[in-house]
């Protein structure tokens, strides 16, 4: 039985659509990429599997588990197994980086301040953020505080990680360092992940399996090699990155000629 | 034309209704979730120093400011009838009875409601209350309950304060401007007092100040719309709980003095 279960899932937002009759299954140790437009519904794939919007139809479980279906108490134990990995890192930003890592330690495990210290560092270590204990987010880059929000994920051991949009709006450099913490993470800690990212490098790199949501349906979803070489035409513009397709709804502006040929 | 009218008055009517019963669920699970573990003392006491310690200036001008204007007008108002020694005992029941707790409530809504909406709404719309909840944390249980506690210990406190302020305000201008004898003045201060006009006070103040910690966690953590949002939220959780604590200080008045 897969790990995450997608089943049917669809949700609207008053008559926009977003998701609409995706079925996806993770097994364990899997690690998913999922692509898609932005709008597309991505993010609130994510959010229906950590129970943060209720689906319109259809459902998801995790291990075994309808998350919808469960009481607020079973949801959080649920959560507690899921490490969530926010697209602008959502750090409490009252807190410095050890207080932020060793939030969910403090609250759901018995350890002593001692255990506490051990773990954060050792989380922050794994996202080679050591040494910013004291700091607060506001002292952070962004792609410092998504490595801190990756360390929080990870404090409580999850199963499960989930990533959105890990790398968007940093430099080329940064993507590619948070790309190599994924993968060390995945490596290390042996986790499931689903990640959504616009990168297709970093995601070609990760992914066991890729899937592409297009206009909230699920298109696709293969491994790598066999993603690159699907014929469907959506997947095929959204691996050359053309605005010329049938990806786009609306048509987009005609593309002006260079000026030598313009002469 | 008449459709339409029905139609926009049923759907305001639903919308209210909508809001009401959401900051009922809302305040009911907050309480609920005031003896469930864990227990966050060191957020609690952050919450003390927010509402009470940092408080005390503002309360203290407050009161000095209106129970000096108060014993400006008394003063003038009795001498008009030869009756001055009363000006002591009207200010005495008028700063135990309604003053100190009306104008520490309203104050307190202002700077502590409106920090509380603020925070919230920051927190809501950068995705930190997601990440509580993905951390397995009941927002309401970490956010709430502690902001509800302190102001509910809090308020009745500073309500005390205040009525020790608004005495010594009524002192200055009675006493020192006015010319009566201090002797009288802390004498007649009390006459019309009866230890029932302190308990109401406290019970009014414990009152407003879950008013004002229940309507500012609520405005905040229903946040919506980014930066307008949060710029709305504290602007409607001042005006939404000082008009409460105005009506809820008729009907206590009223409920308490039979």
């Amino acid at each position: 039985m897969a790990l995450i279960d997608v089943v049917n899932l669809s949700k609207a937002f008053g008559p926009k659509v977003v998701l609409s009759n995706v079925n996806l299954q993770v097994e364990e140790g899997e690690s998913l990429v999922v692509l898609g437009g932005s709008g597309t519904g991505k993010t609130v794939l994510l959010r229906n599997i950590m129970g943060l919007l209720t689906p319109d139809a259809g459902h998801v479980s995790v291990d075994g588990k309808i998350i919808a279906q469960l009481s607020r108490e079973d949801l959080f134990k649920v959560r507690q197994s899921i490490g969530m990995c926010f697209q602008m890192a959502a750090l409490f930003d009252s807190m410095t980086v050890f207080e932020n890592v060793a939030f969910g330690l403090r609250r759901h495990r018995d350890h002593t301040e001692s255990e506490i210290n051990a773990r954060v560092e050792e989380c922050l270590s794994l996202v080679g953020m050591r040494g910013t204990e004291h700091l607060k987010p506001a002292e952070l880059s962004g792609g410092m505080k998504r490595r801190v929000g990756f360390a929080r994920a990870i404090a409580l051991k999850p199963k499960i990680l989930l990533f959105d949009e890990p790398t968007t709006g940093l430099d080329p450099v940064m993507t590619d360092v948070i790309g190599r913490v994924i993968l060390d993470l995945k490596h290390e800690l042996g986790v499931t992940t689903i990640t959504i990212t616009h990168d297709l490098t970093s995601a070609f790199e990760i992914a066991d399996r890729i899937a592409l949501l297009f206009r909230g349906e699920c298109i696709a979803c293969q491994p790598p090699p066999e993603f690159k070489v699907n014929p469907n035409p959506v997947v095929q513009q959204f691996l050359r990155g053309d605005a010329d397709g049938p990806f786009l709804q609306d048509p987009p502006p005609p593309k002006r000629k260079p000026k030598e040929t313009q002469a | 034309m008449v459709l339409a009218f029905f139609d926009t008055l049923g759907s305001t009517f639903l919308r209210a209704m909508d809001t009401t019963g959401d900051f009922a669920v809302c305040s009911g699970r907050a309480f609920a979730a005031i003896f469930r573990r864990p227990f966050d003392g060191k957020n609690l006491m952050r919450q003390f120093q927010a509402v009470g310690i940092n408080s005390i200036p503002v309360v203290v001008l407050t009161s000095l400011a209106v129970s000096m204007v108060f014993a400006v007008q008394l003063a003038f108002g009795f001498r008009q009838f030869q009756a001055e020694g009363l000006a002591s005992q009207v200010e005495g029941l008028a700063i135990v009875r309604e003053l100190a707790p009306v104008i520490t409530g309203l104050m307190l809504s202002g700077r502590i409601g409106s920090a509380m909406a603020a925070e919230l709404g920051t927190m809501q719309v950068t995705e930190q209350i997601d990440a509580l909840e993905c951390l397995a944390t009941d927002p309401i249980h970490y956010l709430f309950v502690p902001r509800l506690l302190a102001t509910a210990i809090m308020v009745p406190l500073l309500t005390a304060f205040s009525i020790y302020v608004g005495y010594w305000g009524g002192y200055l201008i009675l006493v020192g401007v006015e010319g009566q004898s201090a002797f009288v003045y802390g004498h007649q201060f009390y006459t019309l007092l009866a230890f029932r006009d302190v308990r109401i006070a406290l019970i009014k103040a414990f009152v407003f100040g879950m008013i004002i910690a229940l309507v500012g966690c609520w405005k905040g953590y229903r946040t919506q719309g980014g930066a307008e949002g949060v710029g709305n939220a504290p602007t409607s959780s001042v005006v939404t709980s000082s008009l409460w604590i105005l009506i809820a200080d008729f009907f206590l008045t009223k409920l308490l003095l039979v």
